[in-house]
């Protein structure tokens, strides 16, 4: 099948950019996931939408609002109540899950074209998220695995702290070159390199 | 002017030297000082003209409330207005001009201002010039006429019209601990949270920390005190758990704990690094604040007080000791309160002569009498300063025997010779912040002075702020509070030990020496203390009218200095304590705010946009782009040389011939899925979607509750409880909050939820007679024949190789049908569409052809549904179910909303074969001069291609009944007058011939 298109592609230079001459310290790259899906649970159903994450990408969520898990390959979180927003580096999650979440549980939406995955990282991935979200980026409040849901300005964006450095940003795609384009200009100041 | 540069001390860096230039005169400063210490060490005394009399005027103060020596910062092109010259910090390349003068700072013409000083006191622009009421003048645009001088001649800087190039920036910022100023008790505060483990945050306004400790001439723990504040510094910047922020100024304190703050990252840069903003402004959200402001020194208010040379007692100490600065050579003092003398022993160290102390009480303590002798200073207690001598630099003043009880002047006055006169009426804490923060400020007697309220959000007081004016008591107030807001006990601890000079803290209560001669309140705003007591006599009894009329407190220093001796004058006139005559409330912003840093980055290049999957193609291939709310669609595919009419027409031509392509992936796509998803959808259109077949769309319309239309669009339904709602591009977000609404609130037990999915599908609408053989051609897994694909039918194939969903409907008359594919493949699927047309003549087309097809099919779209129109009024009722109740079926039957003059849509064909206008009223009888009788007015409008006129959509009173007759545009504002003949809204093929095939 034909290679999905990347919404970044003309703003997207690989390279060292910004104030780097003393290095850089953001990171950015796309993570072009196979399949991004969401999950909705029916009011009660949260437990058996939970096991059934499980049962399917083999990650187990923390309980509280927000909580996520991510083994590199596969990641969730929550973003809502009862919500969820599954990735995986593979494609077909979306008809996995259509198996393991049956219509008395909840629903399948496959986002996988409609989101784009942006990963930033670096010593001042906090610094420069600070610059778009009003979200506590500190470790203690926002700890790794956690999600958040999120706007700047009219760009709704999902958060998912990856790394104790490392922030995977989930937006919608038509925005997502006025957002890349808006995360490399707020990193010039520390330096940033696209990868 | 002679260099007034000690030989020691500051806290500049002496080896580096600094070039910047004034008014166009090259000057040179050090590393770490201000413009304002920099041409003070250069004998400069002449910084601005006052804003109404174009008096001369120096340097007042040495820090953020200065109202006199405002300047202009130019960068480039770029003009800056009104920043105080002690706030500005010199830097090589640094240019700075004075302004409210003409030609020159030293000689302004409208200094013949001063001449006309009683006339020009206060109210006298709206006495003056609101009328005339009487003679000649009467009834004239005489004050429009006057305005345009009084502006050139009163008034501060001159904004400039030059595009900023500057770069600002938007931070949001979480913290346990706000501490907001870094003197002695910002600093401890800071130090004990942070020991906490507390998250801490620290700002401060000036570029060094440790406040007073720069200047002080006190010891902590046995050292300088800045050497205690720059250690404590240190200490805190090696923790991970604080951040430090210097030249930020808090300027704004909101609900629910949230400050706002404007950090200058690179002011004082001669070019900022790469990528480095100008200014940052910090939103800040703090579980518990520290409001360690510190207090700002009062004037006093005598005849005089204003001219170049008087200055706060504490500035001259702090241009002494932290700038290495004399203000003056021979320097006297006039003061009601201890802390002056202070500042007069740290002039003499600096190598003044202090001529004179002139004190308001007559009894003084022997620590004073002790300090003056020191300072080898005449004492003149029980004494004022009744006058000043001198042009544009003070050459003397005049003291006289005063009774601080009756303000009885007695005696001979007597002259004596001073370059420099310093002053001090007492200390105000700086309470702006707490005020914002939503109480009302307490008068505290002893102190003369506003004390912070009782907090009604969640900060704590320190030091000067509190009204205690001592390094020592800031210090065990700051390690207290600190303590506190990072919710730690307070434990008994050895504090830093302080030396200080010992002082009573409160002031004799007087606030002006009523002599002859103007005596200024408000410096910036050249208020007297004459204009006060105008407003009282004027009946203005109200502090908040006072400041309206005579603009005490106004303008950018908010009154920092004189507010409170205002308020004491007016209470001295009203016959009332200060209390009861109370005080305004402080409202933000605590300084000027950059417009820059408020509108941060959404514009321009970083303005957000959303961008269809194929809007690059568009580009390469020629389109015009335009906005349709954030999206960006082609308008035109315009050829060489072709107009915006001939482009469109062409477009729609060659779709009606043959085919044509147009990008619909901005259309609203919503995930409608659930058991309950049918009900939901039978409940959220007029008409019945549960009948619907699965592999079948249907086209929907909804009401608002009220009745009226809402939005339109087919809707598929991809499986039992799976469908997928369309929308129009530009109600895509309405439409899902509504959809929202009613789920989460009215029928919370629906099993239903919705999702966009927008981004999701990339959509190519291809249509005309030769659609369906391109589709043909390039369409695998399906057929596309009209027994497996008929009107509103969906299947499921794949175009080159990746999976596409099509179904057939049509916005243009043909036979058409919308594409969906993954986003990312959205473009391999247009292109390989694209291909497989061009045996076919297919084109594409833009959204003019697209209206011009629509207006030819007579279909509405937001130019119709305009939230004033029914169902009925766009002849849609035939949707509207009778068989079940929907989201306004309650409301649509009003009696205003059926009745039969109701505006109705029709079709117009210009009988002048000349274009129409969007927005032209149509009208039963022309009348050119005077036009008047709507009966409605045009939506749309084109050249019909199929028609081969030019025709429009309209709103026209009982239109229906209209048809065949005749009416006229009227269109004054575009002078376009002329006959139209109303028809049906459906000009082109209205059996449908053509879409059914």
């Amino acid at each position: 099948m034909a290679e999905r298109q990347s919404p970044l592609e003309p703003e997207f230079h690989v390279g060292s950019h910004g104030n780097f001459e003393h290095g850089v310290e953001i990171l950015l790259t796309e993570t072009r996931p196979g399949s991004i899906v969401q999950l909705a649970a029916w009011p009660g159903e949260e437990k058996k939408l939970i096991a059934a994450i499980r049962t399917v990408t083999g990650l187990a969520l923390p309980d509280g609002a927000g909580g996520g898990s991510s083994d590199g390959v596969k990641s969730v979180f929550g973003f809502a109540p009862g919500k969820f927003t599954v990735a995986d580096e593979a494609e077909g999650l979306a008809a996995a899950f259509a198996k393991a979440v049956t219509p008395a549980i909840g629903t399948v939406t496959d986002l996988s074209h409609g989101r784009t995955a942006i990963r930033i990282a670096g010593p001042k991935a906090e610094w420069v998220l600070a610059k778009f979200f009003a979200i506590d980026f500190a470790l203690p409040a926002f700890p790794v695995g956690a999600g958040r849901s999120t706007a700047h300005h009219d760009v709704f964006a999902q958060i998912q702290r990856t790394g104790a450095d490392q922030f995977d940003i989930y937006v919608f795609r038509s925005f997502a070159r006025s957002f890349w384009k808006a995360l490399c200009h707020a990193s010039e100041e520390v330096g940033y390199e696209v990868q | 002017m002679s260099p007034r540069r000690t030989d020691t001390g500051g806290r500049i860096d002496r080896l580096k030297t600094i070039r910047f230039s004034f008014d166009g005169v090259a000057y040179t400063g050090h590393a770490g000082d201000t413009l304002a210490s920099a041409l003070l060490a250069k004998g400069v005394t002449l910084f601005g003209r006052s804003f109404k009399y174009h008096r001369p005027r120096g340097l007042l103060t040495a820090g953020v409330e200065e109202p006199n020596a405002l300047v202009t910062v130019l960068k480039g092109e770029v003009r800056e207005p009104n920043i105080p010259a002690t706030m500005v910090e010199i830097h090589d390349g640094l240019v700075a001009i004075s302004q409210n003068r003409f030609p020159s700072l030293a000689w302004d013409i409208h200094a013949v201002n001063q001449l006309g000083g009683k006339i020009l006191s206060a109210g006298f622009y709206y006495k003056t010039f609101m009328g005339p009421v009487i003679g000649p003048l009467k009834g004239t645009r005489f004050w429009m006429f006057c305005e345009h001088f009084i502006r050139r001649a009163a008034g501060l800087g001159s904004a400039g019209s030059a595009k900023d190039p500057a770069h600002y920036e938007r931070m949001n910022a979480f913290c346990d601990v706000l501490v907001v100023g870094s003197g002695p008790a910002g600093l401890m505060a800071a130090k004990a949270a942070a020991d906490q483990g507390a998250r801490v945050m620290l700002a401060d306004l000036e570029p060094r920390f440790g406040g007073s400790t720069n200047w002080s001439n006190e010891t902590i723990d046995g050292a300088p005190a800045a050497d205690w504040a720059r250690r404590t510094v240190t200490q805190l910047e090696g923790r991970d758990n604080v951040r430090l922020l210097p030249r930020t100024t808090v300027w704004g304190y909101y609900d629910n704990n949230t400050l706002a703050a404007l950090e200058r990252v690179s002011d004082h840069k001669e070019q900022p690094a790469k990528g480095e903003p100008r200014h940052r402004y910090w939103a800040i959200r703090a579980r518990s604040v520290v409001l360690a402001t510190g207090a700002f020194e009062r004037p006093l208010v005598f005849p005089g007080n204003d001219r170049p040379g008087v200055m706060l007692a504490h500035a001259a100490e702090r241009y002494a000791n932290e700038f290495g600065v004399l203000p003056g050579e021979r320097i006297a003092l006039f003061t009601n309160n201890d802390s002056a003398y202070r500042a007069a022993i740290a002039l003499k160290k600096a190598g003044a002569a202090i001529v004179a102390i002139a004190d308001v009480r007559s009894e003084l303590s022997p620590e004073m009498r002790k300090l003056a002798t020191e300072a080898e200073a005449e004492i003149f207690a029980g004494h004022a300063v009744v006058a000043t001598e001198g042009g544009k630099a003070l050459s003397g003043v005049k003291v006289q025997r005063f009774d601080m009880v009756t303000g009885a002047l007695t005696g001979d006055e007597r002259s004596i010779h001073a370059d420099c006169l310093l002053m001090s009426g007492g200390w105000s804490p700086t309470i702006h912040l707490a005020s914002q923060a939503g109480a009302k400020a307490e008068w505290n007697a002893a102190r003369q002075a506003f004390l912070p309220p009782k907090p009604a959000q969640q900060w704590i007081g320190a030091g000067a702020f509190t009204g205690s004016f001592s390094t020592a008591e800031a210090i065990a107030e700051g390690r207290a509070a600190g303590l506190a807001a990072a919710g730690g006990t307070s434990t008994p601890a050895a504090l830093p030990t302080v030396e200080a000079v010992h002082g009573d803290p409160d002031p004799a209560p007087v606030f002006e020496i009523r002599a002859k001669g103007k005596s200024f309140v408000d410096f910036q705003h050249d208020v007297t203390a004459e204009d006060v007591r105008l407003a009282h006599r004027e009946g203005f009894v109200s502090v908040e009218h006072l400041k309206r009329y005579t603009t005490l407190g106004m303008a950018t220093d908010q009154g920092k200095s004189s507010n409170v001796p205002g308020l004491a004058i007016m209470a001295e006139a009203l016959g009332k304590p200060i209390p009861e005559v109370g005080t305004t409330r402080f409202r933000p912003p605590f300084a000027p705010v950059s417009i820059g840093s408020l509108a941060a980055e959404r514009f321009g290049d970083l303005k957000p946009e959303r961008l269809t999957p194929m809007h690059d193609w568009h580009v390469a291939n020629g389109a015009t782009m335009y906005s349709a709310g954030l999206w960006y669609r082609p308008m035109i595919y315009g050829l060489s040389g072709e107009t915006i009419e001939q482009a469109y027409v062409r477009e729609a031509k060659a779709t009606r011939e043959s085919a044509g392509i147009v990008d619909v992936s901005t259309l609203g796509k919503i995930a409608v899925q659930g058991p309950d998803a049918a009900a939901f959808l039978d409940r959220v259109y007029t008409n019945m979607f549960s009948t619907l077949a699965v592999g079948k769309a249907r086209y929907g319309l909804m009401l608002r509750e009220d009745g009226f239309a809402f939005d339109d669009g087919t809707t598929w339904r991809l499986g039992e409880q799976d469908f997928l709602m369309t929308t129009t591009t530009a109600n895509a977000g309405k439409v899902m909050q509504h959809l929202e609404y009613f789920l989460d609130v009215i029928w919370p037990d629906l099993k239903v939820h919705v999702t966009s999915v927008t981004d999701e599908w990339a959509g190519a609408a291809i249509g005309g007679p030769k659609a369906r053989q391109i589709l043909a051609a390039c369409v695998t897994g399906t057929a596309v024949d009209n027994a497996t694909l008929p009107f509103m039918g969906i299947v499921h194939g794949q175009i080159a190789g990746v999976p596409v969903m099509i179904c057939r409907l049509s916005f243009s008359g043909e036979m058409a049908f919308e594409v969906y594919s993954g986003a990312g493949h959205g473009i391999h699927v247009w292109e390989a569409l694209i291909e497989a047309g061009k045996p076919f003549g297919l084109v594409a087309y833009g959204l003019e052809a697209l209206g011009t097809m629509r207006i030819e099919k007579g279909h509405v779209t937001g130019a119709e549904i305009d939230g004033r129109t029914t169902a009925r009024d766009l002849h849609l009722d035939w949707m509207l179910s009778k068989k079940k109740p929907f989201i306004g079926s309650a409301m649509m039957d009003r009696e205003g909303l059926i009745a039969s003059d109701r505006l109705e849509l029709v079709g117009l064909i210009a009988l002048d074969n000349r274009p129409l206008n969007g927005g032209a009223h149509i009208v039963e009888a022309l009348d050119e001069t005077n036009p008047h009788g709507s009966i409605g007015h045009i939506t749309a409008c084109c050249y019909s291609p199929a028609l081969g006129k030019h025709i429009a959509l309209a709103l026209v009173q009982a239109g229906k009944a209209r048809h065949g007759t005749r009416a006229h545009v009227s269109d004054p504002l575009r002078n376009r007058f002329g006959p139209v003949e109303i028809v049906s809204n459906h000009f082109y093929d209205p059996e449908g011939t053509r879409m059914h095939g």
